[in-house]
């Protein structure tokens, strides 16, 4: 990747320009080979339980008996008739809302400290990564239930200066920050992107901003913020789906329900609930697709402004 | 770009293609008769049923018996997306919840037909297989019977300097006590676990004072009035600090690791009596077992219910063998000793018989209780309607919602109500 891109900013001779002409098409065709899997995959394995659940969403159907098509009366119910899905999607904006931007920033952060040529980065950037690689287990999420428990190891450090503690899993008004918290601390995967990103900033442009006399904060704010841009948008666009999406540490953390109070009854939490604990199937098809819809209607939104904010080295024109 | 992007958008897609993969299945020999059994449980239900399985196996060279077991809470979502894939599994104990929904809708197998011959329990008595009938026909076969139970902590009772309660004790009886334990004890230890959103005991409650949680034709039973004195009470234990605050209560999941009793959180706990070994077997104290507490000048509102079911799939191209390995399970000794009486008391008067010289202490403890309540219960109420599942979930946090300040016991009830009706469809 990086060659790639440092040979983009030399002036090449002309029979080199071509040559590189022609190493597109064949990266273009290495890439749709790359797809390949997925691409069978989704053909042949997502897209008719796709299709079916679009069917689904418009039917009564309760897993015993045959579904039974009842029309718009699962979205019309959902927008008009359902405190809990309200709930859930209050729940879940919140969530989007806070750990996206948090998780992105604390991923920076460190990706900046490491981008300092540290010594063994390796080392650091594997120990980073590591929650990310652990965060969506089962385990971790017992072990966050402990960690924020009643008489869990937060509660005893606060005890230390003084503080009483209370069950932050299990009460309606921390619940939720406890999930933000879990999501930040899965850092990995968007610091590991932000430091490649870093990496192929030229070093000139500093050299030359600070003999001009710019400070750290104003080289970061020009310098880096900019050329980083394309690369803090595709992080935003891959945690926020992954946010709308996120399931496993609610699921754990409340036992199943989404409580206290519902207070983290995550959408696709509400969504399993009503599909495969109260048997409405039909009703939860419904739920998927507005989800997959909102989804969409975010990361086309994220495009279109992007246009604004996102500037691309390599084809300066856009 | 393109290459940044590709990688990417492989890295991206490839995770999501690993979780897809599927195993090919091993092909069945021709000469085997297979079998499948499903049912929810703890290991020790695990190992008991899998080893009366074996021996039963052994019989029939020929016959394998695949057994899955999963938690109460995923059981019921396993079992319904095998019925609907077409993969119901020959075997599936089945709970009284749920078997009017499951034998209505086709999906098991009347068992009339097998008895005697294969099915020898008419000496369960006419309670014991009526409760396991729909609609005239029997569906499941009684695995053990059981009914509400208090667990308390005797322990905790003696460092209280107080006697431990009695089946006539009432639901004052147990405030009081709970309160007096909770102030002989340290920080984190309270009388009695908060039960306000527990179904059971809200039944019980409801039928003390003369109704039933739902009635015969599916309507929700209890009224506005009813449900704002049961969390009206709850809320007086909270305020007394009789039972746990709701934050702690809150982590209870329904399981036994994570009840207020065995947490060690809590010297009293409303269960159902079939969970007395395996609360014994995880709490350090000697356990002791009484009913609910009463409601003064009010009527017996325990049932004796067969805590589980054996039931056999319609769909079942062995049914005469699934039948014959029920019959095991519940009759013959070599299966009955296996079982022993996890699951619930025998229903058959001869395997209680039988496995009295081997029980514990606990499980004397468990079968005298059996003995000491049934003729202080009231008859089985009808079958709870579907969405019963939905508003034991509603009920819990209409109580966490008076629990935490969000609600008032009257506002809890009204809403709890309402939404219920709106469940059942009325």
């Amino acid at each position: 990747m990086t060659a790639a891109v440092s040979e983009s900013r030399v002036r090449l001779p002309a029979p080199a320009r071509a040559r590189k002409a022609k190493r597109r098409v064949d990266t273009r065709a290495a890439g749709y080979l790359f797809l390949l899997p997925w691409l069978v995959g989704f053909f042949f394995l997502t897209l008719g339980p796709t299709l079916s659940s679009l069917y689904l969403s418009f039917t009564d159907f309760n897993l015993l008996q045959p579904p039974r098509w009842i029309g718009a009366q699962n979205y019309v119910r959902m927008l008009s008739a359902d405190p809990r899905f309200v709930g859930a999607v209050e729940v879940t904006l919140l969530y989007v809302v806070l750990s996206v931007p948090a998780k992105l920033a604390f991923a920076l952060g460190i990706a900046l400290l490491l981008d300092k040529g540290i010594r063994g980065l390796t080392v650091y950037r594997a120990l980073f990564y590591l929650p990310s690689l652990l965060g969506a287990s089962v385990a971790i999420a017992v072990l966050w239930r402990q960690i924020f428990s009643a008489d869990g190891i937060v509660n005893a450090v606060l005890g230390v200066f003084g503080v009483a503690g209370m069950s932050w899993i299990s009460n309606p008004g921390t619940a939720i920050y406890t999930l933000v918290l879990l999501s930040v601390w899965q850092f990995g995967s968007p610091m590991i992107i932000f430091l490649a990103g870093l990496r192929q900033i030229p070093q000139d442009l500093y050299e030359a901003a600070s003999m001009d006399g710019a400070s750290k904060w104003r080289q970061f704010r020009r310098i880096t913020l900019p050329l980083l841009a394309p690369v803090i948008f595709f992080n935003l666009v891959l945690q926020t789906i992954d946010a709308f999406k996120a399931f496993t540490p609610a699921f754990i953390i409340s036992g199943g329900t989404g409580g206290p109070i519902d207070s983290t009854l995550f959408y696709t939490l509400y969504l399993y609930e009503e599909g495969f604990g109260n048997f409405r199937m039909g009703y939860a098809s419904a739920m998927a697709w507005v989800l997959l819809i909102a989804i969409a209607a975010f990361t086309a939104a994220a495009f279109v402004t992007s246009k604004y904010w996102v500037f691309y080295e390599d084809d300066g024109k856009r | 770009m393109s290459t940044r992007a590709a990688r990417r958008r492989f890295l991206v897609h490839g995770a999501a293609l690993g979780s897809g993969l599927v195993l090919p299945t091993m092909a069945a020999k021709a000469a085997e008769v297979r079998m499948r059994a499903v049912w929810w449980g703890g290991q020790d239900r695990a190992r008991r049923t899998n080893e009366a399985i074996q021996i039963f196996e052994k019989q029939r060279p020929d016959l394998k018996i695949a057994t899955e077991s999963t938690a109460w809470a995923d059981y019921w979502t396993k079992v319904a997306t095998l019925v609907a894939g077409g993969n119901a599994p020959d075997m599936l104990q089945m709970d009284y919840r749920y078997i009017v929904e499951y034998a209505r809708r086709g999906t098991l197998l009347p068992l009339d037909a097998y008895i005697p011959r294969l099915l020898d329990i008419q000496d369960f008595g006419a309670n014991n297989l009526d409760s396991c009938r729909v609609d005239g026909k029997l569906y499941g076969v009684n695995l053990g019977i059981n009914s509400t139970a208090t667990f308390v902590d005797t322990a905790a009772f003696a460092k209280a300097g107080l006697p431990l309660p009695t089946y006539a004790w009432t639901w004052d009886d147990l405030r009081r006590v709970s309160a007096e334990i909770t102030k002989s004890r340290g920080k984190g230890f309270w009388g009695c676990m908060d039960s306000g959103g527990g179904e059971p005991a809200l039944e019980v409650f409801a039928r003390q004072n003369g109704k039933d949680l739902y009635t015969a034709d599916g309507k929700l039973g209890v009224d506005v009035e009813l449900t704002t004195a049961w969390l009206d009470y709850w809320q007086s234990m909270r305020k007394v600090n009789a039972c746990v605050p709701p934050d702690v209560q809150a982590l209870d999941k329904g399981s036994t690791d994570s009840a207020m009793l065995v947490l060690g959180k809590a010297a009293i706990d409303l269960r159902h009596s079939n969970f007395l070994e395996g609360f014994q077997l995880a709490h350090k104290e000697k356990l002791a077992i009484t009913m609910y507490p009463q409601t003064k000048g009010g009527k017996w509102g325990q049932y004796i219910k067969p805590s589980q079911m054996m039931s056999v799939a319609a769909t079942t191209k062995n049914a005469e063998l699934a039948v014959s390995l029920s019959n095991f399970l519940v009759k013959d000794p070599a299966g009955t000793k296996v079982l022993g009486i996890e699951r619930g008391v025998p229903a058959s008067p001869a395997v209680r018989k039988l496995l009295a010289p081997d029980l514990n202490d606990v499980g004397r403890a468990m079968v005298d209780y059996i003995a000491l309540i049934t003729d202080k219960v009231s008859p089985l109420p009808p079958a709870p309607p579907t969405g019963a599942g939905e508003i034991q979930k509603l009920l819990n946090r209409q109580n966490q919602k008076v629990g935490f300040g969000q609600a008032t016991p009257s506002a809890a009830a009204k809403e709890f109500v309402e939404e219920s009706k709106r469940i059942l469809g009325a």
